[in-house]
């Protein structure tokens, strides 16, 4: 009697268990594995593509830099907007024979920052902004760098959710920058949600002082020069970059204007063979060993007095070399 | 004490039981052949499925890549006369918008080895319009008698040329002096074709 219960409870409790099959379980497994697979591809083929967005809208803006180059206009300017809330990140690599500009975006995608690793470079562009710029609107403008020829046009670029107050600025720097239409650059009405520049008086944000030619921001000072009627390339250049940026782009500007200088020794070369007398060579060698290595900013007011006597020696000379 | 029943064996039992064993082991493994068949085929369908939307994305990618190359070829073109190698600055008199100084840019094509990568195209010549001098390759042995100067010319598959007219100016011997001969020339440019 008693070995017949202990068996019914014994087979009760096996209808009891949870009975699965071999298949059921290997169905299971492979469907996990198959489903967290495709989750993993799915996330990665997402990345992918924010990086290819990214890339494409990198060498979108780099193409939009081309119409900014200038010929006898003493500025352009253009805007870019971009759909989604963009990060522009602002790269200068000073190696080799120019240097070379990089551009990467970061994109929002579902409301958190994506961050990329795709670079696109430019090597004959030079692009002052700060090292990241965020927004969807960007404004553009550029401006002739003579020095004491033709060297690059520089390009700044802000972005429109930051505005900048000009208080006290010369008759120039507000001819030449209220004739862009920026609306992101204001000459009165500014505030503490402005960055104000300030014109040979401290107590700004970005202080200017013209007269030892010097950008006073964040606690660094950069120095700017300049030519003729291109006297404030470099000093907007200064005020819309940071010091790092600013820094490594005239390094870049020195190297290209060393190359310039080669090819136009060359041509002196060639216009001495009809008949022109080489005046010039000379003090563009001296220019030229000048330079030298420099890499800082410190220096660029000693050197545009160099390429202001270059300046004179062509102008006066019967064949203008440019 | 208890006596235990002996066992008895009905040998007749044994070959049936036996059998309907292995059937249903059979039927067990069929099952799951049928299983791993099924998983292998919704994998192969899956890898085929994500093929082929890599290639339509990749083909989408790669006609993005030149429907840039031949944008920037086409914005490049139009200023590139303008850049500081190529413009004539003031030297041939007053302010000339696209103008090319010609002794500079054969200067240039000297030096391309430095500028290879500069401009990111992969071609940029300059033909003369008028006066025609035919496809004579600009050299220093020939230049200024030449009708086309290729500043840089990479060995490699081009996209179609974008080119905009220019003026080509280049200082001129005579017996008064120098003077300044200006002609008007085409500018091309194409960029290197990745597809």
């Amino acid at each position: 009697m008693g070995k017949h219960l202990l068996q019914l409870v014994h087979k009760k409790n096996r209808k009891g268990a949870l009975e699965i099959s071999f298949g059921w379980l290997f169905a299971i497994i492979a469907g996990i594995a198959i489903i967290f697979a495709a989750i993993y591809i799915s996330s990665k083929l997402i990345g992918s593509s924010q990086e290819t967005i990214s890339a494409e809208t990198g060498k979108e803006i780099s193409i939009l830099l081309n119409p900014l180059e200038t010929s006898f206009e003493s500025a352009q300017t253009t805007s870019i907007t971009i759909p989604t809330e963009t990060r522009i990140n602002n790269i200068c690599d000073d190696f080799g024979a120019f240097g070379r500009q990089g551009i990467r975006l970061d994109q929002k995608s579902f409301g958190k920052w994506v961050n990329t690793n795709t670079m696109v470079y430019i090597n004959n562009k030079y692009l002052f902004s700060e090292s990241m710029i965020e927004g969807k609107k960007f404004y553009l403008f550029s401006k002739p760098f003579n020095f004491p020829f033709k060297i690059a046009d520089l390009i700044y670029m802000t972005s429109s959710t930051k505005k900048y107050c000009f208080v006290d600025a010369p008759y120039e720097v507000i001819n030449d920058i209220s004739n862009l239409n920026q609306s992101n650059i204001l000459f009165e009405n500014c505030s503490d949600k402005t960055v104000n520049i300030c014109f040979n008086q401290a107590g700004c944000a970005i202080n200017v002082n013209l007269d030892s030619k010097t950008v006073k921001k964040n606690k660094t000072t950069v120095y700017f020069s300049g030519m003729n009627e291109d006297n404030y390339a470099l000093m907007y250049a200064a005020i819309f970059s940071d010091k790092e940026n600013y820094e490594c782009q005239v390094t870049r500007l020195l190297l290209r204007l060393k190359e310039v200088s080669n090819l136009y020794k060359e041509k002196i070369i060639s216009l001495q063979g009809i008949g022109c007398t080489d005046t010039l060579s000379a003090s563009l060698d001296n220019l030229e060993s000048f330079i030298g290595n420099s890499t800082t900013s410190k220096d660029l007011d000693e050197i545009a007095v160099k390429a202001a006597e270059v300046e004179e020696i062509n102008n006066a000379g019967v064949c203008l070399v440019w | 004490m208890v006596a235990t029943k002996p066992y008895r064996f009905f040998p007749h039992e044994f070959p049936f039981k036996f059998e309907s064993c292995l059937i249903k082991n059979r039927k067990g493994q069929l099952k799951i052949q049928q299983m791993i068949f099924m998983i292998i085929a919704v994998l192969l369908l899956f890898i085929m499925v994500g093929l082929f939307f890599l290639s339509i994305s990749l083909n989408k990618m790669q006609k993005e890549a030149t429907s840039l190359a031949e944008k920037n070829s086409m914005l490049l073109v139009a200023k590139l006369a303008n850049s500081p190698e190529f413009s004539c600055e003031n030297a041939f008199g007053s302010n000339k918008p696209n103008c090319i100084d010609f002794d500079k840019v054969i200067a240039l094509k000297r030096n391309i080895a430095k500028y290879s990568d500069f401009w990111g195209v992969a071609k940029i010549e300059i033909r003369k319009v008028y006066p025609n001098e035919g496809n004579i390759s600009c050299t220093d042995k020939n230049y200024p008698d030449c009708g086309d100067l290729k500043i840089l010319d990479k060995n490699v598959e081009i996209l179609s040329y974008a080119s905009t007219f220019v003026t080509l100016c280049r200082k001129e011997f005579s017996e008064t002096g120098p003077y300044n001969k200006c002609e008007l020339a085409r500018l091309l440019i194409s960029s290197q074709d990745k597809t």
